[in-house]
């Protein structure tokens, strides 16, 4: 369960990223976040794992309160947090089973990890998540030479590497094509079913948004505007959330 | 759907882990050289231990030379030298520095290939790489003693015509990459070639080129201390003399004087270098890393 | 007032005075190359006066004594080795300092500003003062020039390879701080693969400048063939010298090569 209470973030420079957010997300459920560019969907997601600071308020996840934890705290928090990016975040240079295991290098001994000397029942876990998201046939293959859509896959088994509780994804879709865009959808869809792991993602496409949203979580401005479920999110919510009509824009073109 | 899921494992086999072979390969060579190195170089191994035991005792001597009263003797005669030596090789290294930049200017243009004649440009390449390759203390033989004899002026000399090398290669590289718009106005204005070099070739090089200068005179003070110690002068010399005799606690000033000195003349010459080319498309890191050597 | 205001031609705006940096930029460079060449009691005319001196040596050098390269072979060996093992230790050891020395893998900003100063220190000193260190603590001999280089490389080993940390993409070391991993696992496997091939190109660089450096190190009492050159040098004998000389110059070139093939290979 992640709990935030009155959270409002802050940035150094002065601007506000979160203004007295309220949510409760139950275990399993599967969020989505929309809202324009600068609304504050990635400052939702990046505070959850405590990569930005709670300025003031409280936030609970899975009974561990982040809001002013120390260095050591925050990094048992993240790694049982799975996190995706919209631009992968793989080291290109290194095999795909040696960025899985970046998952699970929360409790490898520096000794070991730095010697990159896995135990069997670490590469097992990498191959299982790997096999989760239908990619194990390149396991050794640098991950230079994936295509986006597989590189999102990796990064996914990365995550899934972590065992994690929670889900957090940062318009994992945006640099993908459309049909590539379907696909990562329902493996994270799958995932969230199948393991039951908290499942946030932030979306810029509003048919994605209603598909695969069992609740869609509409920001503005740092506030959250609209919490409900996607088929209650027709387009005069998002006209709402948006402050603006609807464009081509806001749907994925080309959709089957 | 979950059914699906859950046979998917099954369908595609995992991957063997590809053969290590290259790697273990590439690291027992890499081993062995050292390996052989250490062997083949004749160094006295069991000397090694020295480092420690008589490097600790010499440490606290030179630390006992830099904290005695600075006005009694010999020590302010100690710190004059130093100091001395010091602006000896600053002065050494600044106008070395000052031909080499005269003289690469030229061996610039000619050995630029959008400026000169293939021919001319390939002559003029060896020429600067014979005078990279070589050391300066090889320049500094030929002309320090038959010309010039021991002192600071033939240094100077030999870190100008050792600066030529890599200056002159530098500029050339910085002529090539120039933007070639300028050059084609000027030629359909019908300007005159000598113009032509100068308002659109050296213009759009200049902050580059006084940048790699600076660069040059950083390292040249460092060099002037390897002339000194063959007996060009500056500090180079005292260090060498106080090594031979072992005053540790002059040696221990020596050091203490050259760190602070070039640290602080490094950090002038840099923030001047950053200055110059800040609002250049030169990213101040291409020259801080050029392979010059330091 | 009228008539002024009416005519629409601007006046012309006169020529900027040239700024007062410029101005004072050049007149400072001016003062110092002047005190400088006092300094040091600047002089070309012996250039012309004992010209026939030098080129008494210059005509020796012209004529290498080839013969005396026999000599040369167990120098070179000494030389090229000292450079292997110095080369080598004194890369690994900069890596280390490399990761101190970025903020990048560094997390605590005491020990980054600790690690910068003490590798600016390591960095003013030429490599030649490490010989006559280390020949005073160890003997004259080529484990001087070892330990010499060694530290020497140390420093540039460093500060390059720490400029190349601080440009690393951000993305990998994003993604490994969110799956809550710790300092040297992150270093280890969000940088390293990144930076591994501007390294490797490093470490090739040094060994050549080790090469480079033979001359000087062995002039000073560090083995190789910079003694061979210092004895040769010291009987007169511009001939051997010469012949050395231009050994050097064809090893240089081979190494250059070898070393550029390699770096095609390896990045
Ligand atoms: N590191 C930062 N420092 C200062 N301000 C920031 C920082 N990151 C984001 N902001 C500001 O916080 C606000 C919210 O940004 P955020 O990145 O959360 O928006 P977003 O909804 O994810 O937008 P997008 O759809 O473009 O990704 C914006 O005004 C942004 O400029
Ligand atoms: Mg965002």
């Amino acid at each position: 369960m992640i709990e935030l209470k009155d959270v409002t973030v802050r940035y150094p420079n002065g601007v506000v990223g979160l203004d007295n957010v309220s949510l409760t997300i139950p275990d399993g459920q599967f969020v989505v976040v929309v809202g324009l560019s600068g609304a504050g969907k990635s400052t939702l997601i990046r505070t959850i794992n405590g990569l930005v600071p709670v300025t003031e308020g409280s936030l609970v996840v899975d009974g561990v309160e982040v809001a002013g934890a120390s260095n050591r705290k925050l990094r048992d928090v993240r790694s049982s947090i799975g996190m995706i990016f919209q631009s992968f975040n793989l080291v290109k240079r290194t095999s795909v089973m040696n960025n899985v295991m970046m998952g699970q290098m929360h409790g490898i001994p520096a000794y070991r990890s730095l010697f990159g000397a896995w135990t069997a029942e670490e590469k097992e876990i990498a191959f299982q998540s790997l096999e989760r998201v239908g990619i194990v046939e390149k396991a050794w293959t640098r991950a230079s030479q994936l295509s986006g859509g597989q590189q999102q896959r990796v990064a996914i088994a990365r995550a899934l590497a972590q065992d994690p509780k929670v889900m957090l994804a940062d318009e994992p879709v945006a640099s993908l094509d459309p049909p590539t865009a379907q696909m990562v959808m329902k493996d994270l869809q799958r995932i969230n079913r199948d393991l039951s792991i908290t499942t946030l993602v932030n979306l810029h496409f509003l048919d994605l948004a209603r598909q695969f949203g069992d609740r869609v979580i509409g920001m503005r401005a740092g506030k959250v505007v609209f919490d409900g479920t996607g088929a209650e999110a027709d387009d005069s919510v998002f006209e709402d959330i948006y402050g603006r009509s609807l464009t081509a824009d806001d749907v994925l073109p080309g959709k089957a | 759907m979950s059914a699906e899921t859950k046979a998917a494992p099954t369908k595609t086999p995992r991957p063997q882990e590809p053969g290590k072979a290259r790697a273990t390969i590439g690291a027992i060579v890499l081993v062995l050289l050292v390996i052989g190195g250490g062997y083949f170089s004749n160094a006295d191994w069991s000397k090694f231990p020295d480092v420690f035991t008589e490097g600790w005792r010499y440490f606290y001597l030179m630390l006992k030379g830099i904290v005695q009263n600075p006005f009694s003797e010999p020590y302010s005669e100690y710190w004059t030298q130093a100091f001395n030596g010091m602006l000896e090789s600053i002065s050494m290294a600044w106008i070395g520095t000052m031909i080499g930049a005269a003289i690469s200017i030229p061996m610039g243009f000619l050995a630029a290939r959008n400026v000169s004649h293939p021919v001319v440009v390939q002559v003029t390449r060896v020429f600067l790489n014979i005078i990279r390759t070589l050391p300066e203390l090889v320049f500094a033989i030929i002309l320090l003693l038959p010309i010039f004899g021991f002192g600071p002026n033939a240094g100077a000399l030999a870190l100008g015509i050792g600066a030529v090398g890599t200056l002159g290669k530098l500029t050339a590289e910085a002529l090539e990459g120039i933007d070639p718009g300028p050059v084609e106005a000027a030629r359909a204005a019908g300007a005159p070639g000598s113009a032509i070099l100068r308002w659109t070739y050296w213009s759009q090089v200049l902050p580059e080129v006084l940048a790699f200068w600076l660069y040059r005179f950083e390292i040249n003070i460092r060099a002037s201390a390897i002339l000194g110690v063959i007996g060009a002068g500056g500090i180079g010399s005292v260090l060498s003399q106080a090594f031979r005799y072992r005053e540790w606690d002059f040696i221990g000033i020596l050091l203490l004087v050259i760190i602070v000195v070039t640290v602080i003349v490094d950090s002038i010459s840099g923030a001047v270098r950053h200055r110059i080319i800040a609002g250049t498309a030169i990213k101040d890191k291409d020259i801080d890393t050029q392979p010059v050597g330091l | 007032m009228t008539v002024a205001s009416a005519a629409p031609a601007p006046a012309r705006p006169r020529k900027p005075a040239p700024s007062r940096v410029l101005i004072g930029g050049l007149v400072a460079v001016a003062a110092i190359t002047a005190w400088a060449a006092w300094e040091i009691d600047f002089e070309l005319t012996s250039l012309f006066e004992n010209f026939s001196n030098g080129w008494v040596v210059v005509e020796q050098f012209l004529h290498p004594n080839w013969s005396y390269l026999g000599n040369a072979g167990t120098a070179w060996m000494e030389t090229i080795s000292i450079a292997i093992v110095a080369s080598f230790f004194g890369v690994a050891v900069g890596l280390v300092f490399a990761y101190m020395a970025s903020q990048v893998t560094n997390r605590s900003t005491k020990l980054y500003r600790v690690t910068k100063w003490f590798l600016s220190v390591l960095r003013s000193l030429p490599d030649i003062a490490y010989v006559l260190i280390f020949v005073a603590l160890v003997g004259v001999g080529s484990l001087a020039g070892i330990l010499a280089l060694f530290i020497f490389n140390i420093g540039i080993a460093a500060k390059l390879t720490a400029e190349t940390i601080d440009a690393v993409e951000p993305g990998p070391l994003e993604a490994a701080d969110a799956s809550g991993s710790g300092t040297f696992a992150r270093a280890r496997w969000a940088v390293q693969p990144q930076i591994l091939p501007n390294f490797l190109s490093y470490a090739l660089y040094i060994f050549e400048l080790n090469i480079r450096s033979s001359v000087v190190i062995g002039y000073a009492g560090g083995g190789g063939i910079g003694q061979l050159i210092q004895v040769q040098f010291a009987r007169f004998n511009y001939e051997n010298v010469s012949a050395i000389v231009i050994s050097m110059f064809v090893v240089v070139l081979i190494i250059d090569q070898v070393s550029q093939y390699l770096r095609r290979r390896l990045v």
